[in-house]
């Protein structure tokens, strides 16, 4: 398949059947329609592909693109915006996702992070950031081309001529029974719900959203669906609630064992899917037909199944680590006073550890002492002794805390001679001795 | 039920349960009344040393006076260890007069030319606003032969590098760009100002913003060290917050059920269906919520805490370990997180009539509204029994104006109250009880008692009686 540019590949997306021995359903054939598969890696490249076009069709020199969004819209818009040579800049409350925040900024991006509410609060003062941001954004010749993901029609469209025709042919002609779509700027719901709709009046269409106070990307929670102008209550049939830990289920079933690398809302939206149609199953007399939407890719949320389940990374616990003390090994440690360190250190040619970060180090330190900040110093530990045993060390920290289980770590590992500075730097300071900046 | 109840803790609960004996401090001194816990404070003063102990670091509390005019509270914290932060010329001459010795002050905020000679007379560390200011304080202390004022530069306007972090515009402090200026003057000046360390206070509950500025000012004070000054502090302000809610569960009903009154889909919860902030437009929730987070399960000493945790946006390391490493202290000016439940206001109820509960009191007597702080009151029944509720009432103030109302929120109430029963307003102490009030229509402002424990009784005084000697505690 052979195209001019990239923005030809956004669309026609494959639509795959679930393994029934995966969702367990005896009269549903379950469909997911894999969104993942856009060149950028996501459902909004449609969105935001539609939504561009016009704007950067009349594009003057040093406009800059802007959208409020996090994620995968933010993503989209970035690529194209650059590949006609514009800058894009992302407004957000709170990126929360690591991994798309780096990319980003990878891709040129500039993110822009609200304020947070302010804590002497003065409730008069109803111009909140973003309804300031808003403004600019609307006054004209302000240079800015704001996509307007949740209030812009043309997100709704993108999914009428194109998610929703496709459904319908890759069904040979027929809406399916039950279409199961997870809630962000309801762009992709609404566009294919109105399709699905006109070729069959009775699918039953699902919205999910999240609980309040959960946070799963690119879903809003029962509240924040009702900051979307493009959410209509009546697109639903039924609104349901998903959690975090659905979202994380789905996207391990999904990918251990249908090979579809899901990322979470893809995952939720398979087991808000597999919820809603296990109450009918048994009671369906004929075969039946569902398609639910995998957005986005799992790549980007590694970091945010490590924060909810650290169990599914896990690895088996490292050599030579502080963690693995005992208390009686911390209690052994042995320590040295400000005043005896100074003697001992004349008298031995022994080394200083220093573990702070490099900028504190720079500032101030013990003449002669070496900088290994802690997590270095802990990696080279776990290979094994990064010194000599006949060399005498003295290990130091702030206050003699983290310089005492190193000491403890290190006598663990055969070291016959450390020592840690009770008290730390701060006690070698409050004594009056010498610091200095190199 | 829409509920939002307060957290009430042990002290305020006994006495909101004695009925009679606010009954009769009502009579006696009449309606509305202030009531300071002063030996409260020592709970919420622990709570934030054992984040300084948790976190290695050593540094000083120091309380934000604006958030409570009273004596009897600044008189027994003067009593212990802590400072006070000083935003005024009166504030500075009650906390002297409280029996804080100058090393405990901090004078911040705007400055006439009076305060920062007393601030100077008295010794008292003057925490900087800009270069002029700082200039002006030299000058004084030049002119007028004084001993050598210790001085931190209050700094602003911090950049982050990769996601822009935006923060609102602050009328205080230097911007951080300027600091080659500030530290030339300094040296300058040498002979009359002493620089003991740099401060930032935003007024923001995000993390990320104040992140960005705690790194940046360890980057100032690591630039003072290296041009021979010897700072030894990083100010970090206040804004801790304090949780007001019992349950997290009824804020998050009644937040979602405003949306849903704003957009017509449920009946009103506020007079006229004031939206808060929220409005629709076209069946969508435009605006935002501008109301306090009454709901915080990590405020106080606790957010401190989070914050120290933080990785610096830069560096990458928690923030307090930097603060170690650096071998700087930390010091703090909470002002509502120190005075969490160390008070209440108590009204009497004037008339009953349907769903609206006149007061004798006004809205600037107990600013909750002004500050979006949404809790329910609490009913104290004089006498007899009183009808189940629960009840829904709008709160009527004393003014002779359409818009007193102590909130616009419908408040829930567990019984129905009678004229008589009086309402108590509890943990307003910070910001709530003083701060707003006025002598409007003649209406008398609220008298101030502070209720302590002494000798095994509850006892009470005028907030200006208050000192804390109590005679049990003396050794003969």
């Amino acid at each position: 398949m052979r195209h001019d540019d990239i923005t030809e590949a956004i669309g026609n997306t494959p639509l795959v059947r679930i393994d029934p021995a995966v969702h367990g359903l005896a009269n549903i054939d379950l469909y997911a329609k894999l969104e993942l598969l856009n060149p950028f890696g996501s459902v909004k490249d449609r969105a935001a592909w539609h939504m561009a076009r016009p704007l950067l069709a009349g594009a003057k020199p040093g406009d800059t693109v802007v959208e409020l969004s996090s994620g995968n819209t933010a993503k989209a818009l970035a690529l194209l915006a650059g590949m006609h040579g514009l800058p894009f800049t992302s407004v957000t409350n709170r990126m929360k996702v690591p991994e798309i925040k780096e990319l980003l900024l990878l891709l040129g991006a500039q993110i822009d992070e609200l304020p947070g509410r302010s804590e002497c609060l003065d409730p008069t003062d109803t111009d909140d950031p973003l309804a300031r941001m808003h403004r600019q954004l609307a006054s004209s010749g302000s240079g800015y081309l704001h996509t307007d993901q949740y209030f812009n029609e043309r997100n709704v469209d993108a999914h009428v001529h194109g998610t929703g025709p496709e459904i319908v042919k890759d069904l040979d002609g027929r809406a399916p029974d039950w279409f199961v779509a997870c809630v962000g700027t309801a762009g992709s719901s609404t566009g294919v719900a109105r399709v699905l709709r006109q070729h069959n009046p009775d699918v039953e269409v699902v919205g999910l959203v999240a609980e309040k106070g959960d946070f799963i990307p690119g879903i809003r929670t029962i509240d924040e669906v009702h900051e979307v102008g493009l959410f209509d209550p009546d697109v639903y049939d039924t609104m349901a609630a998903v959690t975090a830990d659905d979202a994380i289920d789905g996207l391990l079933t999904l990918s251990r064992r249908c090979g579809i690398l899901t990322g979470p809302t893809g995952g939720a939206a398979f087991v808000g899917a597999v919820r809603r149609l296990r109450a009918v199953d048994a009671t369906l007399t004929s075969r039946k037909s569902c398609v639910f939407i995998v957005c986005d890719r799992i790549e980007s949320y590694l970091s945010y199944v490590r924060d909810r389940r650290p169990e599914l990374f896990g690895r088996p616990p490292r050599r030579n680590s502080t963690g693995t003390l005992t208390d009686a090994e911390l209690h052994a440690a042995p320590a040295i006073g400000v005043e005896a360190a100074q003697r001992w250190l004349g008298e031995t040619d022994a080394l200083v550890v220093d573990l702070r970060n490099p900028y504190a180090y720079q500032a101030l330190h013990i003449a002669g002492s070496i900088n290994l900040v802690d997590e270095v110093f802990a990696d080279l530990l776990h290979a094994g002794l990064p010194f000599s045993r006949r060399r005498p060390v003295l290990m130091v920290c702030p206050v003699g805390e983290k310089s005492a289980r190193y000491a403890a770590l290190l006598r663990r590992m055969g070291h016959p001679d450390v020592h840690s500075l009770a008290g730390g730097i701060i006690a070698w300071r409050d004594a009056g001795a010498e610091l200095v900046r190199d | 039920m829409l509920s939002l109840t307060p957290r009430i803790d042990p002290t305020i609960q006994s006495l909101l349960d004695d009925h009679d004996y606010l009954g009769e401090l009502l009579d006696a001194l009449g309606s509305p009344l202030a009531v300071v816990l002063p030996q409260r404070l020592q709970k919420n003063v622990t709570a934030f040393r054992e984040t300084f102990r948790r976190h290695h670091l050593s540094g000083r509390l120091y309380y934000a006076h604006k958030a409570n005019r009273s004596s009897a509270l600044l008189r027994e914290l003067a009593a212990g260890d802590i400072g006070v932060d000083v935003a005024s010329l009166g504030e500075l001459q009650h906390a002297l007069g409280a029996g804080f010795t100058p090393d405990r002050i901090v004078a911040t905020g705007p400055k006439s030319r009076e305060f920062l000679w007393l601030a100077a007379r008295a010794g008292v560390t003057v925490s900087a606003d800009s270069y002029d200011e700082l200039a002006e304080l030299a000058g004084i202390v030049a002119g007028h032969r004084l001993p050598r004022v210790p001085v931190t530069l209050r700094l602003s306007g911090f950049a982050s590098a990769g996601v822009r972090v935006l923060t609102r515009r602050s009328r205080f402090g230097s911007p951080v760009g300027e600091l080659a200026d500030l530290l030339d003057l300094l040296e300058k000046r040498a002979d009359h100002l002493e620089l003991t360390g740099v401060a930032y206070h935003l007024d923001t509950i995000g993390l990320p913003e104040k992140a960005v500025a705690l790194e940046s000012c360890l980057a100032a004070l690591d630039e003072c060290r290296a041009r021979g000054l010897r700072p030894r502090s990083l100010d970090i302000g206040g804004g801790f917050g304090v949780n007001y809610l019992a349950e997290g569960a009824e804020w998050d009903r009644w937040t979602s059920e405003l949306g849903q009154a704003v957009l017509g889909r449920r009946a009103p919860m506020t007079w006229e269906n004031h939206g808060y902030g929220l409005r629709a437009e076209n069946g969508t929730l435009r605006g935002s919520l501008a109301v306090y987070p009454a709901y915080r399960p990590v405020a106080g000493a606790a957010y401190l805490d989070r914050l120290l945790g933080t990785p610096a946006p830069e560096r990458g390391r928690p923030l307090g370990e930097l603060l170690l490493d650096h071998m700087y202290d930390l010091d703090v000016e909470p002002g509502r997180a120190l005075l969490d439940q160390c008070g209440l206001v108590l009204a009497r109820v004037t008339s009953v009539a349907g769903d609206r509960v006149g007061l004798d009191l006004n809205a600037r007597d107990v600013s909750l509204e002004e500050h979006g702080v949404l809790m329910d009151p609490v009913v104290v029944p004089r006498g007899g029994d009183r009808r189940a509720g629960p009840a829904g009432v709008y709160l009527f103030g004393n003014l002779c104006l359409e818009s007193d109302l102590i909130t616009r929120r419908k408040v829930h109430l567990p019984v129905v109250p009678r004229p008589g029963d009086l309402l108590a307003f509890v943990n307003t102490a910070g910001y709530f009880m003083d701060f707003s009030a006025t002598h409007a229509l003649h209406q008398p402002i609220a008298r101030k008692v502070a209720v302590y424990r002494s000798g095994g009784k509850r006892r009470w005084c005028l907030d200006e009686q208050y000192w804390p000697v109590h005679t049990r505690q003396e050794v003969p």
